[in-house]
This record gives C-alpha cells, sequence and structure tokens, in this order.
C-alpha cells in the first residue's frame, strides 16, 4: 500500500496525470481508506511542489502539470470521498478583481488551496465587488475570500470589495486574503485584509492560519 | 560594421540642439564608456496625456478600438503632448506607431483587445491542426494601419520629432500571444515538438516584417528607434521574453534561447528589456548572445519597489553590458554612492525642465 501512496505522490509530484489516475486506482482497489489517499499522498505533493516554487526550484508550468494531476487524481477520488463522508478542511471564494484578466496566480492558489483541502469557489476574473458579496451570500457557509489583483490600476478594487463587505454586512463573517504581485502585507492591512500572501504555497499557510487549521 | 564606424547623419528637432552630442552620449554608453556624464533620458509628467487616459476609460472596446485606429487622432495627441518642450539629455521625441505589444503576432492572427493605455490578444491557435493556417499576412489590418500611422508620421514629423518602428515581439511572447500564457505552459510539456514548430513560425517573419519598416524609415532620413527612444544609426532592436518570467532556466535555454539567437543576428544595437526578477533568471542564457549588446533593468511594483534592493544584481549586469535602470527622483543620491557610473543610462521621471536641469548637472558631477 505505501508502495501505490508513494507512486501517487510522485505522480502528483511530476505532474503525470495518467499516473495519478492509475495510483489512486489501485491504492482504491487495494482498500486504501479514501482520506489516507488524499491527506497522506495527494495533498502532500501539492504542499511539495508549493515548497519548490517558493524556493525557485519549480515554476508555472512545474505547478500547473501537478495540479492537473491532482485534479486527474482526484476525479476518481471524489465520489468515494462524499461516499465516506469526507469533508473539505473549509470553503473558498476566490476570484480576480474589477477590471482585472490575469487569472494564472489565482488559478495556482486556487489549486493549492484545493490541494490542501479546501472547498473552492472560483468566480473567474474581472469579478465585481458585487459579485464577490452575492456569491459569499449565496454559498452561506464560506469561510475565506481570496482576492487577486496583478495590475496596480485593479488593486484598490481590493478595497472597494472590503468595502462591499462591510455595506453587506458580512465583513465578519469571513477572512479575506489578497494577493497579486503588487500586494504588499502594508497595502492589505491598509484596505482592511486580514492576510495576504507572495506566492501559492504561502496561501495556503496564510489561509490555514486565517481558518484556524494551523496557529 | 562596427557601431563606431557607421555612417552618421544628422536630425533637426525643435528643442534638442544639441541632438549630435546625445548621439555621441548614446554611442560611447554602448561602448561601456563615457564622454562628459551618463546618458540620461527624462519622462515629464504630462497633464495633458493623463487627461486623455481619463477619456478612453468611460469608453466601449468598440469606442476604444475606433480611437486606436484614427490615425489623425494619434498624431494630433503626439503632437500635443510634446508641443513646445525642450529637450533635455538624451530625451528624443519619437512617435512610435503603436497598437500594442501584441501587434506583431496580430500580424499572423488573432484579434487584439483595446485598453486605455494598451492592447492585449485573444489566443487565436486553439488546436495545433491548425497551426500551418497561420501565416505573416502584411496585408491585413493591422499591418495595413501601422503602414498607414508610419507614413502619416513621416510626412508630419520633419524638424518635430523622430518616428520609430513598431513594438515587435516575435519570441515566444508571440506564441503566448497564439495560445494564451496557461496553455503555452502546458504545452511545454505536452508538446515541446510543437513548441518549437510555433516558435520557429513566430520569428519566420521577423526579419521581413523588421526591413519593411527600417527600409521605409531609413529612406525618409529617419534613425532606427521604437518606444525606447534610443535611437541609433543603425539598425537597433529591443528583443524581450516576458513569457520567461514563469519559465525554468532550462526551458527559457531550450525554447527561448535559440529564437533570441535568431532575433537578434542582422541587429546593430540590440537592447534586451529584462522585465522583472523572473526575466532576470535568465540573464546568463542572454548575455551569452554576443549580440545582446545592452541591458535595460525594469524592477516590478510591490515588493521590488525600490531601486536600491537591486543594486548587486545590477552591478553584475553592469560589468558585464551596458545598462538602462529606470529610477525615481529620491533614489538617484544613494544610487549614484553605490555605483560605478561606467555602461548606465538613466531613466528618470521628472516635473520641470528646471528638474531636468538640476539632475543632469547632479548627474555630471558622479
Ligand atoms: C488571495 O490570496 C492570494 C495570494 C497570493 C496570490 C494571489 C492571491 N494571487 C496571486 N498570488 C501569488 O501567488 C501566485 C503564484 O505564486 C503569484 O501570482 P502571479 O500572478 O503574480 O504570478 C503568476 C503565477 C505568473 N505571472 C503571471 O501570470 C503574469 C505574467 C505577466 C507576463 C502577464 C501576463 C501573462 C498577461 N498580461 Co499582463 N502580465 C504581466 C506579467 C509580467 C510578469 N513578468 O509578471 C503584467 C502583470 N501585466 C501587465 C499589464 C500592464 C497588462 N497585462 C495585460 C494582459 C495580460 C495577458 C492577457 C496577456 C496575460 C494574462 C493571461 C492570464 N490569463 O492571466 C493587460 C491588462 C489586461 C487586464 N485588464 O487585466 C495589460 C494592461 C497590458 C499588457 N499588454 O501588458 C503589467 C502590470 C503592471 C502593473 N504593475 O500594473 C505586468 C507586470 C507586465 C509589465 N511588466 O508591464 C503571486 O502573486
Amino acid at each position: 500500500m505505501e508502495e501505490l501512496l508513494d507512486g501517487l505522490y510522485t505522480a502528483v509530484l511530476n505532474g503525470d496525470a495518467s499516473g495519478a489516475v492509475e495510483n489512486v486506482t489501485a491504492a482504491l482497489n487495494a482498500g486504501a481508506a479514501p482520506e489516507a489517499i488524499l491527506q497522506e499522498s495527494m495533498i502532500p505533493a501539492m504542499m511539495e511542489v508549493g515548497r519548490l516554487f517558493e524556493l525557485g526550484e519549480a515554476f508555472v508550468p512545474e505547478m500547473l502539470i501537478a495540479a492537473r494531476a491532482m485534479q486527474s487524481g482526484l476525479q476518481i477520488l471524489r465520489p468515494h470521498l462524499i461516499a465516506a463522508d469526507v469533508e473539505p478542511v473549509g470553503k473558498v471564494v476566490l476570484g480576480t478583481v474589477s477590471g482585472d484578466m490575469h487569472d494564472i496566480g489565482k488559478n495556482l492558489v486556487g489549486m493549492m488551496l484545493e490541494g490542501a483541502g479546501y472547498a473552492t469557489v472560483d468566480l473567474g476574473v474581472n469579478v465585481s465587488p458585487q459579485a464577490f458579496v452575492d456569491a459569499v451570500e449565496k454559498e452561506g457557509d464560506v469561510d475565506l475570500v481570496c482576492m487577486s489583483a496583478l495590475l496596480t490600476t485593479t488593486m484598490p478594487q481590493m478595497r472597494a470589495t472590503i468595502d462591499a463587505f462591510k455595506h453587506a454586512e458580512i465583513y465578519d463573517d469571513v477572512k479575506i486574503m489578497v494577493g497579486g504581485a503588487p500586494v504588499t502585507p502594508e497595502f492589505a492591512e491598509a484596505i482592511g485584509a486580514h492576510g495576504s500572501a507572495d506566492d501559492a504555497g504561502q496561501a495556503v499557510k496564510v489561509a490555514q492560519r486565517l481558518t484556524g487549521l494551523a496557529a | 560594421m562596427s557601431s563606431q564606424t557607421q555612417e552618421r547623419w544628422s536630425v533637426e528637432i525643435a528643442g534638442m540642439p544639441h541632438f549630435d552630442q546625445a548621439m555621441d552620449r548614446i554611442y560611447a554608453w554602448f561602448e561601456g564608456e563615457i564622454i562628459d556624464r551618463p546618458p540620461v533620458r527624462f519622462s515629464a509628467h504630462n497633464a495633458f496625456v493623463e487627461q486623455q487616459k481619463g477619456h478612453l476609460a468611460g469608453m466601449n472596446a468598440e469606442e476604444r478600438k475606433a480611437l486606436w485606429f484614427d490615425v489623425e487622432y494619434q498624431l494630433d495627441m503626439f503632437e500635443r503632448s510634446i508641443e513646445g518642450r525642450v529637450w533635455h539629455g538624451e530625451t528624443f521625441p519619437v512617435f512610435s506607431p503603436n497598437l500594442g505589444p501584441d501587434v506583431y503576432a496580430a500580424f499572423y492572427a488573432g484579434d487584439l483587445i483595446f485598453g486605455e493605455v494598451t492592447s492585449w490578444i485573444a489566443p487565436a491557435l486553439k488546436d495545433w491542426d491548425d497551426m500551418d493556417a497561420l501565416r505573416l499576412d502584411m496585408d491585413n489590418v493591422y499591418f495595413r494601419k501601422i503602414d498607414e500611422l508610419t507614413m502619416q508620421a513621416l510626412e508630419r514629423c520633419p524638424g518635430k520629432y523622430l518616428v520609430g518602428y513598431t513594438d515587435l515581439h516575435p519570441g515566444l511572447d508571440c506564441c503566448v500571444g497564439w495560445r494564451g500564457p496557461q496553455q503555452f505552459c502546458l504545452d511545454m510539456y505536452d508538446s515541446p515538438e510543437n513548441v518549437h514548430r510555433l516558435a520557429d513560425l513566430a520569428i519566420s517573419g521577423f526579419e521581413t516584417v523588421y526591413d519593411h519598416y527600417d527600409d521605409i524609415l531609413k529612406a525618409h532620413g529617419q534613425l532606427s528607434v521604437n518606444w525606447m527612444g534610443i535611437p541609433t544609426f543603425g539598425r537597433m532592436h529591443v528583443p524581450s521574453c516576458d513569457f520567461s518570467s514563469l519559465i525554468s532556466p532550462a526551458m527559457f535555454e531550450e525554447f527561448g534561447l535559440p529564437i533570441l539567437q535568431r532575433e537578434v543576428k542582422t541587429m546593430t544595437h540590440n537592447i534586451f528589456h529584462i522585465d522583472g526578477k523572473g526575466v532576470a533568471r535568465h540573464r546568463d542564457a542572454i548575455l551569452s548572445v554576443p549580440e545582446v549588446h545592452a541591458i535595460q533593468w525594469v524592477q516590478g511594483m510591490g515588493h521590488d519597489l525600490p531601486i536600491m534592493q537591486w543594486v548587486p544584481l545590477i552591478k553584475e549586469i553592469q560589468a558585464r553590458a551596458p545598462i538602462i535602470i529606470d529610477l525615481n527622483k529620491a533614489e538617484l543620491d544613494d544610487f549614484m554612492e553605490a555605483m560605478e557610473p561606467e555602461g548606465v543610462f538613466l531613466w528618470i521621471a521628472t516635473e520641470s525642465e528646471e528638474e531636468e536641469l538640476e539632475l543632469l548637472d547632479r548627474i555630471a558631477k558622479w
């Protein structure tokens, strides 16, 4: 069994989608608990990819193929997780703010959060403040809102979105994380965000802190 | 031909009586030498230009495209923005016909989406099977518009400004325009042979396009210059690869470097535009190309400001090639204190002519 889980870890880490599918299938057939497959193999693999990215030893293509392998494996695993009543560790709404079409960074953050066991609702790009508010109200049980911006000209939309949350009186119900190349912790604090992260690996750590999964 | 032995000529420009000295300083800079001070280019705050940007902000995409395509309007706006200006240092008034950085990709295929200050392309190559249909089309709507902008500008420029050629990105950034950046990242793993074929296609039309503009400009007594505003009498070009900020050095060497080597080959002056630390990761490969004569370093925003944190990197590049640095005037003294002036070309944003003269004085003492 350990061999299968190691194989799955390696497949996700190397972005080998068919290898991930084969190993998930084999592990399930061998009687592995769906949660163990996720927690002991797939999540650690994505965390390792995030760590290598932070260190500058993996780059965007490597992150993307690893996330794709993870998704392929998850497609097989998901029905088993549901059947076994395995709950996500939290729910995240994420999007790129109004006027901004950059989504590679946001997608990586989303993939890493999924890789860390969160359920994500991706609103896409060019998301208006109201659309963020509507999504949180519609979903109901959102723990974390993630906003991404790559342009200095769209950063003010982060503040506008936070103001919209205050106006809709849901600001105190969720945690808000912001990120993207021009975003600094000082900016995040100034606009009332609860946290910020420089890259997708760090985003998972900040998310875990904000949702009470880590100190 | 060595850059020092190139034929030179003078161009009359109102407000720039020192054109010849400015050119001498630029040529000295390319050689890593200094005549009296390092070259300096000022970008003056322009209330008129700011106001025009605001004007476009309220428009829909079609209205914006109409203005980008309005040759009279583009030239009127440019001429109003330089009206009455006195050009200090190595600041040249240059009109570069501009439809955004993806125009070269759009010469083959794809629609440009026009924003307020720039444009980008909608990826046109969804299926590798369609690659064979991608062709340089010198009769396409974007090519004809750039020609029109160039020809009209040449009619109107004498005595007032230089005309440049449009911003050309024939390397991996062109492929990204056709495939989209995220998809192109995946392509590098999924289909490396197609990535090579696509890159080959992207670069294949470059010399033809470059020569087309170079011939027109030279026939009108112009220099070789583009958006960067650093003219030469030969063939100047600004190679770049913003996409490389997303990939590993190994991938850049495999896919980007061979294209760069072809892109710079027929030029006399190549200034590689390094856009941030992600691209700087590939500096060894970039500087391994002998025809890369100089580097422009651009730091990013947020954590990547201010300039002083980059001094070690700048020194490292300066030891190998002349380098352009864009800095805030408040950073100038610290920067001059930390750096030797050889091989440095400064770009500084200013508010007034007095300020420019004062900065030139200060830089002359460096
Ligand atoms: C919620 O919590 C979090 C936490 C962490 C978070 C987070 C959220 N979000 C991100 N992170 C963090 O984690 C991620 C992974 O580690 C990181 O995400 P990043 O997004 O930073 O990093 C990604 C993994 C990789 N980085 C990227 O994907 C951005 C790369 C560059 C090359 C870039 C690209 C690819 C594009 N662009 Co644009 N683009 C540039 C970029 C230049 C560069 N070298 O960075 C940049 C960002 N672009 C810029 C510009 C000006 C523009 N772009 C535009 C368009 C585009 C493309 C469509 C061509 C394409 C985007 C495609 C897409 N689907 O995303 C235009 C605007 C369109 C619009 N309205 O949004 C246009 C206006 C025009 C143009 N032609 O350049 C510049 C912004 C300047 C500024 N500071 O304002 C720019 C720096 C290029 C430059 N040097 O001029 C972290 O920031």
